[in-house]
């Protein structure tokens, strides 16, 4: 245990010392002392300041809390022992210890002071910092008030309270002039227990879910202090009688109880500073030692038994056994002791196992993970995203990309699983209130998370699949129609004129046969246009090359080609499928280059490449291609995609493009 | 007979004129769309317009819209619609209204009966293309068809009426006696119930009536 951490428990030792002390020193004093049931209460509100403030000190040493409510239990000590010092000493058993004045002293002097430490924790719950910085100065109003208070009580010329008046003063009195301080130094105390109130209510109205509940209790009690001083301060000035001791006990006890015990109902039931789990561990690890201290012992002893003292072999035994008990027990144990005092944790994980279960005998969707996550955490607005490594995208169940915009105000958790980004997890603020559930919660559902993120993967590949099954029919039905346009339009049309031109031969025969000539011989060189044209469109149906294999259908289609274009290929045959796959890629290819990019230049390369076909078109046009713009990139990637291949786009603005398509070929 | 041709194809445009004036017809306006259509038929008042379909800028329905309006503004003007291939919707709501022609490309070859059918048709007659017709004509699947009841002669009758030939024409192209034609004739339009007419039109609008009615039912 290091130096820090040991003052918290050195400091509670001598407020419980004092306690004892008072105690005997009560008893002794005798019919002078406070009546046994004051007593008591007086000493629980010790104690219950001195354990919150443990409790808080050991786990929050930083924090001001803890060392508050310590103080507040020394301080009382003190006073635990002052006033029964002074009534044993002066009236049961007069002259029996020494300095008996300094006790009455204190006991009717230093009382600010517990009004001092009630007033730093109202400005400091529960964060441990002011309200906002503004707040220095009346910490700095209401700290002087106190001081000013204290020297006044010191310093005093007046006797002692009854039953004291007789007593001589240990310390001089101040001059009268500093009688007329008193009102304005009790009119600051007052101030500074307002402004304390005040600070608790500014924070209550800014705190949100757990730390308004937190605040709940010390908000109460911050404003009921001050408002039950005054009620009694007017009531003893209305009444004019000095005789208001009863009245103001109460009122004192009250005020000294309450705020330690809001603080502690904070701490304990609203889980503040993680207190619970520091509690959960204790049992868990308590219990533990204990049963394991136990086996250890027990089976030490049997065995010792058996086999005689000093052998090495009991021990051995003992310890093996203690270990391979170990974390079965842990678990157990945790659970138990979960069950009984960490009821949110134990059903959130009793939760998921079941399922988990669920999910494995298929009576659950994975997806239903997300759902389940919001209950158990209690959080509506909790949302699961997936990170999609391929397009390094997150998105949500449906497969959509999230548009999560920052101020939406939810917390960003990133959910892993062996080191590679699974997703994340958008939740509101909960930290306060189950710090480490969240966590806890999530990784327990790692595996469905894992499933779920599998399956809108999937889910999305198939979407995309079945888009560029629907633009390959829908484009090969365009081709359907510009074909039918071209038979039309074109050949039909043209035959159906040459058919005229004949007829007309034919009714010139009759009139002028000289001129029948000229017509048949238009009507010829028509049918060797026709010719050309269904040529060529039988080309763009198929072209004919490629039965002679890729490398001389590709020449022809560099020789046709209004750019010059370079081939390189060396004449390798592939399947004829994927040959005329490939030629149609390098003939959309080299269309956009001399469409799209301004190309000046253009390089066919086809090639065997690790098992693949791989095709290359590259120019030197504009580049800046991206295969949403334009479709023909697009259709690009179908073809690629239908043969189960890849295009990749390189195409960084004006420095040419190159499009690489790679094709399966094993 | 003055002709206006409406073609977007030079080459066709051109053997269709000399088509018309090798029969004798004069072609007083030859355009290569529907758009200047209006203002040709109402400067030149041609006894017959002929017109593709399928024109700029759509290439779709162009010829067909630009019929529909000639036809409304002029409704003596004999209109004769040309087109790559059957489109049974269009040509049988433009048969409908007489004085329409509806003709596949492939007929002009066939010069007499071409320049027959487009003098029917400017003449206020009708001429459907026997392949719309045919379409017309052919059963369908199910058991009640009304054609079932006709024999092999009557439906060749029939079709031809369809296609808008007279009593005489029907004799001419199947080589038999015009009584006998008159007898199938009879017979065909008592077996599909349509009252009998002297008016070669009005019978053609009734069996084309019957036609697609039928067709509706399949």
């Amino acid at each position: 245990m290091s130096r820090s951490s040991l003052w918290p428990w050195v400091l509670a030792a001598v407020a419980v010392a004092l306690g004892v002390l008072g105690t005997v020193l009560n008893v002794l004093a005798g019919s002078h002392g406070e009546p046994a049931l004051q007593w008591a209460l007086g000493a629980i509100v010790t104690l219950a300041s001195c354990g919150v403030g443990l409790l808080v000190a050991v786990r929050r040493p930083g924090h001001p809390i803890g060392w508050l409510l310590i103080a507040n239990a020394v301080l009382l000590g003190t006073f635990a022992v002052s006033e029964p010092y002074a009534a044993y000493a002066l009236q049961e058993q007069p002259g029996a210890l020494p300095g008996p004045e300094w006790a009455v002293l204190w006991d009717q002097s230093a009382w600010p002071l517990l009004f001092a430490v009630l007033i730093a924790i109202a400005f400091v719950f529960p964060d441990g910092r002011l309200p906002s910085p503004r707040w220095r100065r009346v910490v700095f109003a209401a700290a002087a008030a106190v001081v000013v208070f204290l020297v006044l009580s010191f310093f005093d010329s007046a006797p002692f309270e009854a039953p004291y008046e007789d007593v001589d003063k240990p310390l001089p009195g101040l001059p009268g002039v500093f009688g007329l301080l008193w009102p304005l130094a009790f009119l600051g105390m007052l101030a500074g227990l307002v402004a304390g109130a005040q600070a608790v209510r500014v924070r209550f109205r800014r705190a949100t879910g757990i730390e308004r509940l937190q605040l709940k209790w010390l908000a109460y009690t911050a404003v009921l202090v001050p408002l039950t001083l005054l009620v009694c301060i007017t009531g003893a000035l209305a009444t004019g009688s000095g005789d208001d001791g009863d009245v103001f006990t109460v009122v004192f006890v009250f005020m000294l109880g309450a705020i330690p015990t809001s603080v502690g109902v904070a701490v304990l039931r609203y889980r503040l500073y993680d207190i619970d789990r520091f509690i959960n561990r204790t049992l868990v690890y308590g219990v533990l030692t204990l049963l394991l201290a136990g086996t250890y012992a027990a089976i030490t002893l049997l065995v010792a038994t058996g086999v005689g003292s000093g052998s090495a072999w009991p021990t051995a035994v003992a310890t093996l056994l203690v270990a391979v008990a170990f974390r079965p027990l842990r678990a157990r144990v945790q659970d138990v002791v979960d069950r009984r005092f960490s009821r949110a944790r134990y059903d959130a994980r009793t939760r998921i196992v079941g399922f988990l279960d669920d999910l494995r005998a298929g009576r659950a969707a994975p997806e239903a993970i997300e759902p389940l996550l919001r209950e158990v955490l209690s959080d509506p607005r909790l949302e699961l995203r997936f990170f999609l490594p391929e397009s390094e995208l997150y998105v949500d169940a449906r497969g959509w990309p999230a548009d999560d915009r920052a101020e939406d105000g939810r917390v960003r958790t990133p959910i892993t699983r062996a080191g590679l980004p699974l997703g994340m997890v958008l939740h509101s603020l909960v930290e306060e209130e189950r710090p480490g559930l969240l966590e806890e919660v999530v990784e327990a559902a790692g595996l469905a998370i894992e499933i779920a993120r599998l399956r809108v993967e999937l889910r999305r590949q198939l979407d995309e699949v079945e888009a560029s099954r629907a633009r390959i029919v829908s484009a090969g039905y365009e081709e359907r129609r510009r074909l039918e346009r071209d038979l039309h339009d074109g050949a039909q049309q043209r035959l159906i004129s040459i058919g005229l031109a004949l007829r007309h031969a034919q009714h010139e025969l009759g009139d002028s046969p000289e001129r029948a000539g000229e017509s048949i011989d238009g009507a010829v060189r028509e049918i060797e246009v026709a010719a050309g044209e269904l040529q060529e469109l039988a080309r763009g149906v198929r072209p004919a090359q490629l039965d002679a294999g890729l490398t001389p259908a590709l020449r022809e289609l560099a020789a046709r080609a209004p750019v010059p274009v370079q081939v390189r290929a060396n004449g390798e045959r592939f399947p004829q499928q994927l040959e005329a796959a490939a030629y149609f890629i390098a003939s959309e290819g080299l269309t956009n280059a001399v469409k799209h990019s301004a190309a000046r230049q253009v390089t066919l390369s086809a090639e065997r490449l690790n098992g693949t076909l791989a095709i290359s078109i590259s120019d030197d046009g504009i580049g800046g291609a991206t295969p949403n713009r334009g479709s023909g990139l697009r259709g690009l990637a179908d073809r690629a995609a239908a043969h189960g291949g890849t295009l990749v786009i390189e195409s960084e603005r004006d420095h040419g493009t190159v499009l690489t398509v790679e094709l399966p070929c094993e | 007979m003055r002709v206006a041709i409406a073609e977007d194809q030079v080459l066709l445009r051109e053997g269709l004129a000399r088509l018309f004036e090798d029969g004798g017809h004069e072609v007083v306006a030859s355009l290569p769309d529907a758009e200047h259509l209006p203002a040709a038929v109402a400067g030149h008042r041609p006894d017959l317009v002929v017109l593709d379909v399928r024109m700029p800028p759509t290439f779709t329905d162009e010829g067909a819209r630009a019929a529909k309006q000639l036809k409304e503004e002029h409704p003596e003007l004999g209109v004769l619609v040309l087109s790559q291939h059957v489109e049974t919707a269009h040509a049988v709501e433009l048969v409908s209204q007489g004085g329409f022609g509806y003709l596949l490309k492939n007929r002009v070859l066939d010069v007499g009966a071409f320049l027959a059918a487009a003098e029917r048709v400017a003449a206020g007659g009708s001429a459907l293309d026997p392949q719309v017709v045919a379409s017309l004509v052919s059963p369908g699947s199910a058991g009640d068809d009304p054609l079932a009841a006709l024999s092999g002669r009557e439906r060749e009758v029939l079709e031809l009426m369809a296609e808008g030939l007279t009593n005489a024409g029907i004799a001419k192209r199947l080589v038999l006696s015009e009584r006998t034609v008159e007898a199938h004739v009879r017979s065909v339009l008592m077996k599909l119930s349509i009252p009998e007419s002297g008016d070669s039109h009005r019978r053609v609008l009734a069996v084309l009536a019957h036609l697609t009615a039928a067709q509706i039912q399949y």
